[in-house]
């Protein structure tokens, strides 16, 4: 891991201002590390995996403490409500650790992001309240998230932690709307056979739609 | 499909073939069903191993089953679940180049059944337009035939293999035979809207044509099951509702007790005799030791580039490059469709309410060209034709719902997720692409495969032509997003830039085309080779011209013309 001669500066000049940052809201952003992250060397599961027996063949690479960050983002991220429950308990964590220790192009392109990223939040907390991402409180990290969450919102300075957030963010929705409790939440119905011909829209969302295409100016399905 | 002699590794003493057919996927499939039928024994040889869709084929299981959900890698490009076995971009051990300046992706699978066990499945008929595209336009060539010469053929074929959907009766869309369709399925919301915002523009939005049953096709050999409406049928069938040659051709061809397979051969050259006949082929088999099959005629059907290849690597007494190549054209005149996406969003498809949504998997809607009178009156600023591949559902999560559209976090973020699910509409345009004399492909004279065997170098390039149809397609997809109040999601980019690769839509044809005449054509229009009488081709490298309309079916229909044609020589003493 190579770390350029500026941002070791930058490190050092954020802890050396660290009992001040803490008060200090108007603080600059915690630096973002041009480290190169060393590339996985794992094997993938090749071109002709068992399909009947699907399984990961790589090892994970997250730490706990990184896990432990992942899994409070997730919470945030997707609280539990009435629909389903909260992305850290359905282990978001675990497959964000899944996705980034893949040694495929994407993947490692995503572990980069989401390595520095993590990073990123511990240094960001620590120069505002002393403490890191986990160690924070959820009040004190939804303040470093709303600088980085909001599309039209992203604080000056604050861009290649917003595109860590919304990376992070996809993964998130990835991981969980395909589980059985996220797939339940949005209301899929499918994947169960269905003998006979396929019986189309119900009344019900015929009637939707009818009403959306007379709003529309166009003709209904009848 | 389990077969004794592949199992064997080799040919059982007992069964000397009269014809020996390289490839078993759409067009080698189609050979074997019809030769044995007409009482010819064949044998084929498959390059890619063994393959069981019974019990292979990942049916229901989800994504979240799968690592990294399901989603696509380099070793699995349409994802984990995929059909695709030992197949993909790049297969290891087989390489292909590119020319500099060139970008040609060369799709290959290496298994029994080849690219038919994971397919788009979508099978329009090119029409009377298409076989005479030159004489409309100027460009490119015609073919031999015409439309009414291969009708009866897109009959058949349709009938035996199996496909759902309706007379439109549209121009140059030409209608099946009475009897012949199976019912299409209830169109989905998102197509009911893309059909309402289409039709307010003049634009047609019809039932789409798969080779997917909606009706049981019992077979004392390959019985299959009507369409149960879920599962992707981009992993296979199991129950053999979608076509696939490994659960319908392969075994019918196999029950006639007149077929043998021998997988993982690795055909290198067609063989010939001192009077230059074709004598058989030489292929390795999985221990890389290369072996000799004698056949009284040879079929090539190992797709288009990989028939062109073999022929390129055939050496005839006293020719100067290649077999079968006396009008120097073996390889060149390569093409594909010409392709793009485009995603709409549409707020009044927010939030609507739910339903099972799977259906065939496939679209049931499509929107096929709708402009032959215009371009006829010089109207358009392109030639020749697409049509849209569309889309939308309640789709099996494995994706983001809220298609990257969502925002912040929190309780918000979830709201988002219900409210984008299923408002999305997508158009897949696939046009044609005029050949061009920048576009073919060669021998590597350096690069070898594992086995030793020359490997294929492309060259391609687009014209301004591709271009601008693109451009059209694009513009008026947008049209129709906008039309339904919609936002279209996809960043608008140049026709040169939004255009798919070469080769990407894997639709590659043409290298070995038929014609009327020797000097410039391989084959005649029966896929016989100009030069060696009893070699014949039945792959799409026999296509002059590439219509939008996905091949596959009429690969499979001039497969079995040709077919016949040689079975009837065959009778007759002459091969």
């Amino acid at each position: 891991m190579s770390i350029s001669r500026r941002v070791t500066l930058a490190w050092v000049a954020a802890a050396a201002t660290l009992p001040y940052a803490a008060s200090a809201q108007t603080a600059a952003p915690a630096p973002w590390s041009d480290a190169t992250i060393a590339p996985l060397t794992a094997a993938g599961y090749g071109q002709d995996p068992n399909l009947q027996h699907p399984s990961v063949p790589w090892p994970l690479t997250l730490n706990s403490h990184q896990r432990e960050a992942l899994r409070i983002a997730a919470d945030l991220m997707l609280p539990a409500d009435s629909h389903s429950p909260s992305g850290g308990t359905l282990h978001l964590d675990a497959f964000i650790d899944e996705w980034i220790s893949a040694p495929y192009p994407d993947q490692q392109r995503d572990r980069a992001l989401i390595l520095k990223g993590l990073d990123w939040l511990d240094a960001e907390c620590r120069q505002r309240s002393g403490k890191d991402f986990a160690g924070s409180s959820d009040e004190q990290r939804r303040a470093v998230f709303d600088l980085i969450a909001w599309r039209k919102k992203i604080a000056p300075g604050y861009e290649q932690a917003a595109a860590f957030f919304a990376r992070m963010r996809t993964l998130m929705m990835i991981g969980f709307y395909s589980l059985p409790e996220g797939s339940a939440d949005i209301g899929y119905m499918g994947n169960t056979p269905n003998l006979g011909p396929y019986p189309g829209p119900t009344r019900e969302a015929l009637a939707h739609f009818n009403q959306a295409m007379t709003g529309l100016g166009l003709k209904p399905a009848g | 499909m389990k077969q004794d002699a592949a199992k064997a590794g080799g040919l059982t003493r007992d069964f000397d073939p009269d014809v020996v057919i390289v490839g078993s996927g759409a067009a080698g499939g189609m050979a074997a069903y019809v030769l044995t039928r007409a009482g010819i024994k064949c044998l084929i040889l498959e390059a890619g191993r063994d393959y069981d869709p019974l019990a292979e084929t990942a049916m229901f299981q989800t994504a979240a089953q799968a690592p990294l959900r399901g989603a696509s890698t380099p070793d699995k490009h349409f994802g984990y679940f995929d059909a695709t076995a030992n197949g993909g971009w790049q297969v290891p051990g087989e390489p292909y180049t590119n020319a500099e300046g060139s970008t040609f992706k060369w799709w290959r699978s290496r298994m029994l059944g080849g690219r038919t066990n994971h397919w788009g499945r979508h099978v329009p008929r090119f029409g009377p337009y298409d076989f005479k595209a030159k004489s409309r336009d100027g460009l490119g060539m015609d073919w031999p035939i015409s439309y009414e010469d291969i009708a009866p053929y897109y009959d058949r074929t349709e009938k035996l293999i199996g496909v759902a959907g309706a007379n439109a009766g549209l121009e140059n869309h030409p209608d099946s035979g009475p009897g012949v369709l199976l019912p299409p399925s209830k169109p989905r919301i998102p197509e009911l809207a893309i059909k309402a915002g289409a039709n307010a523009l003049g634009i047609p939005c019809v039932p789409s044509r798969y080779a997917i049953l909606t009706r049981d096709k019992p077979h004392p050999h390959a019985p299959r099951q009507a369409c149960f409406n879920a599962t992707p049928c981009g992993r296979g069938c199991s129950i053999g509702a979608a076509f696939q040659t490994t659960t319908s051709l392969l075994p019918m061809a196999m029950g006639t007790g007149r077929c043998r397979i021998i997988t993982n051969a690795m055909v290198s050259r067609v063989l010939t005799n001192e009077r230059g006949r074709a004598s058989g082929v030489e292929y390795f088999d999985k221990t890389g030791t290369p072996r000799m099959v004698k056949a009284r005629a040879v079929v090539l059907a190992a797709s288009a580039c990989e028939s062109a290849r073999l022929l390129l690597n055939s050496h005839a007494a006293g020719a100067k490059q290649g077999l079968a190549n006396s009008s120097g054209q073996v390889g060149l005149g390569l093409m594909d469709t010409t392709g793009t996406n485009i995603t709409g969003q549409i707020p009044a498809l927010e939030n609507r309410p739910r339903f099972n949504e799977d259906g065939m998997e496939v679209a049931h809607l499509y929107i096929p060209f709708w402009l032959y009178k215009e371009q006829a009156a010089g109207k358009l600023d392109f030639p020749r034709a697409y049509h849209y591949e569309i889309g939308g559902r309640f789709g099996a999560p494995g994706g983001n719902p809220a298609g990257g559209l969502e925002d912040g976090y929190g309780a918000s973020l979830k709201e988002d997720a219900r409210r984008y699910y299923g408002s999305f509409v997508s158009f897949t345009v696939r046009g044609e692409m005029i050949p061009n004399a920048e576009s073919y492909c060669e021998i590597d004279p350096e690069a070898k495969d594992k086995f030793g065997i020359p490997v294929l170098r492309f060259h391609w390039k687009f014209s301004d032509h591709e271009y601008r149809q693109i451009g059209h397609g694009m513009k008026t997809a947008r049209d129709i997003i906008h039309k339904l109040g919609g936002r279209v999601v996809t960043p608008e980019l140049p026709p040169e830039k939004a255009i798919a690769d070469g080769g990407w839509i894997i639709h590659e044809v043409g290298t070995t085309r038929m014609g009327a005449s020797r000097s410039d054509s391989v084959t005649d229009s029966f896929g016989r080779t100009w030069d060696v009488d009893n070699l014949v081709v039945a792959d799409g490298g026999v296509f002059t011209s590439n219509a939008h309309k996905n091949p596959t079916l009429t690969i499979m229909a001039l497969a079995w013309r040709s077919m016949d044609r040689l079975a009837e020589r065959m009778k007759k003493g002459e091969v």
